[in-house]
């Protein structure tokens, strides 16, 4: 393999599997994690994704399979790898007795035993994470935000390559949730990042490749924009008319690439759906058959296939290896 | 290496000594023990009949010492059925696993911090045969090997109550398993008393902990004893690293 192109790839699962007495949590489960990118991991509950994050970091060790950080077998050097993940697990691993800076710091220290972390840099993430107005409060006297933001902030103690988030935003009210996704958005400069999440309007805002598992098995892999447009790049135009002729369907049929037509009344106007194929724009050609054709068109627009959608045709049949079509 | 290893275990220790002496459960916990071992002291000085330095000896410390050992029983477990239950239920077993310490330094810290605590325990009721030393009692040699009995004892508790801490995250399951399992050593003991066969009788009684004990309350130390605690020790921190190593696969 090229080597320059193994480092472009941040993390890589080849063919990972987890056996569990009964259970198979993970099968033949492969994707890779470009470096630089904001990388989405979705799933219903139970789908391996937590089990997956565990693996990355050497938490578990896969049944069968590798895991490369940077090209570095996570099995053979799990130091190596582990210095350069920072972890949020699913369960903020946060001692409430302590003061924020003080735990900060503690994190700091156990994580610094065999490298040299800069002294300040416990300070340097307090300032990142918004946690300076806190610092000298205890953890368990927090909000859930605040909290949330001391957990994110010990996973980026050292600075590390790659921040793996397992739900960051889970059970926090929508204010949180925002700051907590704005944090997140400012880290992507500097980290590659693994986010598992379940509101899905998040992966649409800062996420640009995406990762679906169900069951156990990816479903669907790649940068967002390729997986809304689909293998085949099919595309959906809606239009709004105020006087729709049938005797149109077979000129629509005839000049443009259409899958499918569905026509609509709704009231005085009727709503035609264009399902088409090819990445070209298709919305001028369309414009001008239903102008010529004096439909007075009201209304055009493309519709993204969005990841809400994406993920429920994803995760609701039984899985199949590779794209979701 | 060992530099790294002591930095690692001494940064443990002292989180976890400062979040002892903050809580007022290590208090409450001396209290007691300070109580129940001074009710004890008392009771066996008024009944001892002649005040003499081989009767205090005889009826006052060497029993004494023999029930400290029964409510340490109670202490020990009680002071570690949180040590790695705890850390488990909270999830940030999972930060010490991502961190650079590894499981013995994990293990040795908290077994410290742990060990520690009774030590200041015990150092409470050292004020018991100081009150002696005032009336004229010069039998130090007993007192020492006495308490350093306990230290040891403590010690073996201590290393049972972590493994018991280590199978579950639920407090209550780790104490009750950790008493039984020093129940188990005890009656180990009785049935050494039971049994016709000698060679059956000198094993279980060397496994138990009560007989090594009680050579150090007498002070009749030997140094099979010594090895015996330390052993104890290591096998159930050995037992430890395994459960934890079990859990991350």
């Amino acid at each position: 393999m090229d080597g320059g192109h193994a480092l472009d790839k941040a993390i890589e699962l080849i063919n990972v599997s987890k056996l569990y007495p009964g259970v198979s949590a993970l099968t033949d489960v492969t994707f890779s994690v470009k470096k630089g990118s904001v990388h989405g991991f979705l799933g219903p509950n139970g789908a391996g994704k937590s089990t997956t994050m565990n693996i990355i970091t050497g938490l578990i060790p896969p049944t069968g399979g590798t895991v490369k950080v940077f090209g570095e077998d996570v099995q053979a050097n799990p130091e190596s790898a582990r210095r350069k993940i920072g972890f949020l697990p699913e369960h903020a691993p946060l001692y409430e007795n302590m003061k924020v800076s003080e735990y900060l710091k503690f994190v700091q220290s156990i994580n610094s035993l065999r490298s040299t972390v800069n002294s300040d840099d416990y300070l340097e993430t307090l300032e990142l994470c918004g946690l300076t107005e806190v610092s000298h409060r205890l953890i368990k006297n927090l909000s859930k935000g605040f909290r949330q933001r001391v957990a994110i902030a010990q996973a980026l103690i050292g600075r590390p390559e790659i921040v793996i988030l397992d739900e960051p935003t889970v059970g926090l009210d929508p204010k949180a949730i925002v700051e907590i996704r704005e944090l997140i958005y400012s880290l992507r400069e500097k980290h590659t990042i693994l986010l598992s999440t379940h509101i899905l309007h998040e992966v649409n805002l800062i996420c640009d490749h995406i990762t679906i598992i169900n069951k156990g098995i990816i479903t669907s892999t790649g940068p967002i924009h390729e997986i809304q447009g689909g293998e085949e790049g099919t595309q959906i135009i809606l239009a709004e008319v105020l006087n729709w002729k049938d005797e149109l369907r077979p000129v629509l049929f005839r000049d443009l690439p259409l899958e499918d037509l569905l026509v609509e009344k709704s009231g005085s106007d009727t709503r035609l759906t264009f399902k088409l194929k090819g990445k070209d724009d298709y919305r001028g050609w369309i414009s001008d058959i239903l102008v010529k054709n004096q439909c007075s068109l009201l209304q055009l627009s493309k519709q993204t296939v969005d990841v809400e959608n994406l993920f429920k045709s994803a995760t609701a049949e039984k899985p199949t290896k590779g794209r979701v079509q | 290496m060992i530099k790294t290893w002591l930095k690692g275990t001494s940064l443990l220790y002292k989180k976890e000594i400062k979040d002892s002496f903050l809580s007022p459960f290590v208090y409450i916990l001396s209290g007691l023990f300070i109580a129940l071992g001074g009710w004890v002291f008392f009771s066996l000085l008024v009944s001892a009949k002649n005040a003499t330095e081989a009767t205090l000896t005889a009826s006052v410390l060497i029993p004494s010492f023999s029930l400290y050992r029964f409510i340490l029983m109670i202490i020990c477990p009680l002071l570690t059925m949180r040590l790695l239950s705890e850390e488990k239920k909270n999830h940030t077993i999972e930060l010490l696993y991502l961190s650079d310490l590894n499981n013995s330094q994990i293990i040795f810290s908290k077994f410290l911090s742990s060990l520690t605590i009774v030590v200041f325990m015990l150092g409470l009721t050292t004020l018991f045969p100081a009150i002696l030393g005032f009336s004229g009692y010069s039998d130090w040699g007993v007192v020492l090997s006495g308490y350093g009995g306990l230290v040891l004892l403590c010690m073996a508790y201590i290393s049972i109550g972590l493994f018991a801490s280590s199978l579950s995250s639920n407090y209550v399951i780790c104490l009750v398993l950790a008493i039984f399992m020093m129940l188990g050593l005890w009656f180990l003991v009785l049935s050494a008393g039971n049994t016709d066969n000698y060679l059956v009788g000198l094993i279980l009684r060397y496994f138990s902990e009560t007989y090594h004990f009680e050579s150090f309350a007498r002070g009749t130390v030997r140094s099979f004893n010594f090895v015996y605690f330390f052993s104890f020790v290591t096998f159930f921190m050995f037992l430890t690293g395994k459960s934890l190593n079990s859990r991350r696969w």
